[in-house]
């Protein structure tokens, strides 16, 4: 299928479908609250989801090509990142009560870490 | 609610950019943040994209990602059900994670329903008109930057940030640890399945550790 096309389609579907998770029990099941198993398993979305979408561009230098050592830029870079946001989430209280809210620190952690893949392959090559 | 504003900044750069490495025309890119208006449902999208991923698959990984929704529609939901549905129906579509944290409390606390609806309605716009705003840097960036510079890798740096305060506790750390091996394992997987698969598997073990600490204690 063409790349524009299924691109389209896409916006349209995960756009009913997101629609779709934001309407449930605002309107399809007003009068119901959420089963507590269904609350419990949700609250690990996030991180279970946000691992599973970075860890295959980070460990991959190529489709198929693990590499988990210090010559993978990606990787020195990711931790490096990962360090300054855990630095910059420290030194703020944690007052913040949901953290898939992006917050200013964001910025300082994409900065950092672009800054140590360009250098590693300026250096490197 | 401004703080939020500059928050969201980044994150919407990121969903341009990514959008644009992906393939999609700016037009596209800018009809994603519109429609979908969901920062991770996006990225997740047009990273499958990216990686080949067949349509089926990256619906159905959007859906789980956007699973979260469904815990503030829920809690919103008896906050709301005085309202008519055309009311409802616009609200939800402005429901986002920032949206949520800064209007649950105000509904709690306050008995002046119309009031907090309109501040949720209010903030959702603002919400929205900086995620356009965002996006369209992030597109005219996807564009300029010369592919060399890898600005795509803005993508998995924003979700580190999101992610390191998520991990303060054991069984977050777990369910990082079990997703983590499983992403790479699971790497083969045909039709890019590894991804859900991984969050799955990922989803399951924080559940069992939560029902063993539970058994516990």
């Amino acid at each position: 299928m063409d790349r524009q096309i299924t691109i389209w389609l896409l916006i349209f579907t995960v756009g009913a479908t997101t629609y779709a998770a934001r309407m449930s029990f605002i309107a399809f099941f007003a009068r119901r609250a959420m089963p507590p198993w269904l609350a419990e398993a949700l609250k690990h979305v996030p991180v279970a989801m946000v691992t599973a979408i970075i860890v295959p561009s980070i460990a991959f230098v190529s489709p198929g090509t693990l590499q988990l050592d210090p010559g993978n830029a990606k990787l020195v870079a990711a931790l490096v990142a990962g360090a300054v946001a855990w630095w910059s989430g420290a030194s703020r209280s944690s007052h913040n009560p949901n953290p898939m809210i992006v917050r200013q620190s964001a910025v300082l952690t994409i900065a950092a870490g672009m800054i140590v893949l360009w250098l590693l392959k300026y250096l490197v090559g | 609610m401004s703080p939020m504003l500059i928050g969201i900044v980044p994150f919407g750069v990121v969903c341009g950019v990514g959008a644009i490495t992906a393939g999609a025309s700016p037009i596209a890119a800018l009809a994603m943040s519109m429609i979908m208006f969901s920062g991770a449902a996006q990225i997740v999208a047009t990273q499958m994209l990216a990686a080949g991923a067949p349509f089926a698959v990256i619906v159905l990984s959007c859906l789980v990602v956007s699973l979260r929704l469904m815990m503030y529609s829920a809690a919103m939901a008896p906050y709301l059900r005085p309202l008519d549905h055309r009311w409802r129906s616009l609200l939800a579509y402005v429901l986002t994670d920032q949206a949520f944290a800064r209007t649950i409390q105000r509904f709690r606390e306050s008995d002046d329903l119309a009031g907090s609806a309109s501040y949720f309605l209010g903030g959702g716009a603002l919400l929205w008109v900086v995620w356009q705003l965002a996006t369209l840097l992030g597109i005219v960036a996807g564009q300029v930057v010369p592919a060399s510079w890898q600005l795509e890798f803005v993508v998995p740096l924003c979700f580190i940030a999101i992610l390191m305060p998520l991990l303060r506790d054991r069984v977050s750390l777990l369910v990082f640890v079990v997703t983590a091996m499983a992403a790479v394992v699971l790497d083969a997987m045909p039709l890019r399945l590894s991804m859900i698969c991984a969050g799955l598997l990922g989803i399951a073990a924080g559940v069992v550790a939560d029902t063993r600490k539970g058994a516990r204690g």
